[in-house]
């Protein structure tokens, strides 16, 4: 089997994405203004109660709340946008008569749309809360370095798991409208759980202690959350091992019963028509 | 791996049926039915032949379609396309066949056509020099050079149905299944659709399946016009056989300079419109030829004009399905 339909899938997502330059924009100063909104309200917060051991330090929370402003786009907010319109038109049926395995097609499509969107946004935003902040003298409230080589590289290893991740939720998100013939099913359930699962909203480890071996142990937390503790530094019940088990565990089961589930999906379109 | 012995056929169908089950007042408790789309049809189309595909709304064919280019799964039946069972061996039977859909596009709307048909080459794995070769020809026979770059969501309809024409038959398909092609097309863009069809089953003995409600087009190009309805196959016949069996009365217009006379008419003609000064006859060729009818008018006093006619296509398969009550 040849590779090509995979990376042409692939190239055409991943420029889509790119094509949008003002939204990157767009999305970059808004970023900034959550991130920098996030900051004030920790540096309040933190600076109210002194005494109380947090989980994240002042200086950690801030940098754990840039790198996830910088990965915003690479969360499974929906299904991939072309799969949405093809579903509305009826053009999916067009995917059904390509000779190419389903899953991995749109699998390729939406990990590129996702890095499309998300590489740039985070090249740049980590440019300017880093370096740049720390230039014209925000070193204090800036994206810290990482806390060694060792943890920059396992945090490359865990991001490259939590793109793969997310892009293996957004297959679920893919199915679920090929399911209902209509993308909004997709984002109204994944835009929240994602955002609020990833650690988006309040990062995993500031959640009150009974509930955070369940955020951990989620496969949301995969995502970003698992990459920027190891970046930081900070511990992980278990150790970087168990963050990296958690991911390729999510990604192996994910995978399986995704791929049941489209098989199951792809079965009821051919008995009931699209 | 050994290659099977080719079928004379490029497509078999064998009593397939299918049925689809509904749940009727729409809440997840409701009764379900069965509805039989196909009700076990048989037919098969020769290599290189062009066959009509027809009947009203409803009656199955998208159905019959939809089986073929193997997306949907019948409910019992045979089919061999290519010698392959379409929903068994999807991947292979799919990389093989090309499919238009003329309500929906396969090309991408933010591409060019150019990249747009770079991205099927590399889908269905068509060779460089192949890919350029059909690129060339099929950008020559349907008219594509002047918008190879321009994006699909810039085209107007004509340019892209011919677009999509060309998506369909970069990776050299054996058979090209088109559902409805010319629908909303104006008059150019249709005989140019027509044109390329019948060449393409000419030069390069491409087996056409065509589905359609514009009868002009079954004219123009099918050998050969399978009707269905409701489920079954009502004919299966040259377009001519349809006509001779359906409606083979033709109708004579008399024109007067005044009120025209009234007539005793042969056997197998009849009067059946009368105006201030015209008459319309309906007659039976094969009761009364034209000609004896024409020698038995031709002297009435005050006579200026006569016109014989056919009735027309639409009039044609609009009395089958009311005899076949389709």
């Amino acid at each position: 089997m040849s590779l090509r339909p995979y990376l042409t899938a692939f190239g055409l997502q991943w420029k889509i994405g790119l094509r949008y330059r003002i939204a990157v924009v767009a999305g970059l100063v808004a970023q900034m203004w959550f991130g920098a909104v996030t900051l004030m309200a920790y540096a309040s917060v933190y600076h109210a109660a002194p005494d109380v051991q947090a989980p994240l330090s002042l200086r950690q929370a801030m940098t754990y709340t840039w790198i996830q402003q910088s990965l915003f786009t690479l969360l499974p907010l929906g299904c991939l946008p072309a799969i949405g319109d093809a579903a509305r038109t009826g053009a999916i049926v067009y995917d059904l008569l390509r000779p190419v395995d389903m899953w991995n097609w749109w699998l390729s499509a939406s990990l590129a749309r996702l890095l499309g969107n998300a590489v740039p946004r985070a090249v740049l935003l980590a440019c300017v809360a880093g370096p740049l902040a720390m230039l014209v003298g925000l070193g204090a409230w800036s994206l810290a370095g990482p806390a060694s080589l060792i943890s920059a590289t396992l945090a490359l290893v865990s991001i490259a798991l939590g793109a793969l991740l997310s892009a293996t939720i957004v297959m679920w998100w893919n199915i679920l409208t090929a399911r209902t013939l209509s993308p909004l099913g997709s984002y109204a359930v994944g835009t929240p759980l994602a955002v609020l699962l990833s650690g988006m909203l309040l990062p995993l480890p500031l959640y009150p202690d009974w509930i955070r071996p369940f955020l951990l142990a989620q496969p949301f937390a995969g995502i970003t959350d698992i990459p920027i503790r190891i970046y930081l530094g900070t511990p992980i019940p278990g150790g970087v091992a168990t963050g990296l088990g958690l991911q390729v565990f999510w990604l192996a089961a994910l995978t399986l019963l995704g791929r049941l589930w489209m098989r199951q999906t792809v079965n009821r379109l051919e008995v009931q028509g699209a | 791996m050994q290659t099977p012995p080719s079928p004379p056929d490029a497509i078999t169908v064998s009593n397939l049926r299918k049925t689809y089950r509904i749940r009727e007042g729409g809440s997840w408790r409701g009764k379900t039915r069965d509805i039989v789309a196909l009700d076990g049809i048989s037919f098969s189309v020769p290599k290189g032949q062009i066959a009509g595909f027809i009947g009203p709304n409803g009656a199955g064919k998208s159905t019959a379609i939809k089986i073929l280019s193997g997306i949907l799964r019948p409910t019992s039946g045979e089919v061999q396309v290519n010698g392959l069972v379409p929903w068994t061996n999807r991947i292979a039977h799919v990389a093989r066949i090309g499919v238009v859909f003329g309500q929906r596009t396969q090309l991408w709307w933010d591409l060019s056509v150019a990249e747009g048909l770079a991205l099927l080459r590399d889908i269905y794995g068509v060779e460089p020099e192949r890919f350029a070769r059909n690129r060339a020809r099929l950008a020559d026979a349907l008219d594509l050079g002047g918008i190879m770059d321009q994006s699909v969501r810039q085209l107007s309809l004509g340019q892209r149905m011919r677009a999509e024409i060309a998506a369909s038959l970069i990776h050299d398909p054996d058979i090209l299944i088109l559902d409805e092609p010319t629908i909303g097309l104006d008059a150019p863009s249709k005989l140019a659709v027509r044109a390329f069809v019948h060449e393409l089953c000419r030069d390069r003995g491409t087996t056409v399946l065509l589905t359609t409600h514009d009868m002009h087009d079954i004219e123009a190009l099918a050998e050969r016009v399978i009707v269905i309805g409701h489920g079954r196959i009502l004919a299966d016949s040259p377009f001519e056989d349809l006509r001779t069996t359906t409606l083979s009365e033709r109708i004579l217009e008399l024109d007067f300079h005044d009120t025209p006379p009234e007539l005793t008419l042969p056997a197998g003609a009849s009067e059946t419109a009368r105006e201030p000064r015209s008459l319309t006859i309906t007659f039976d060729p094969r009761q009364i030829p034209a000609p004896a009818l024409v020698a038995h008018v031709g002297h009435l006093p005050g006579l200026d004009d006569l016109r014989i006619s056919r009735p027309s296509i639409d009039e044609i398969i609009t009395r089958f399905y009311a005899d076949h009550a389709a």
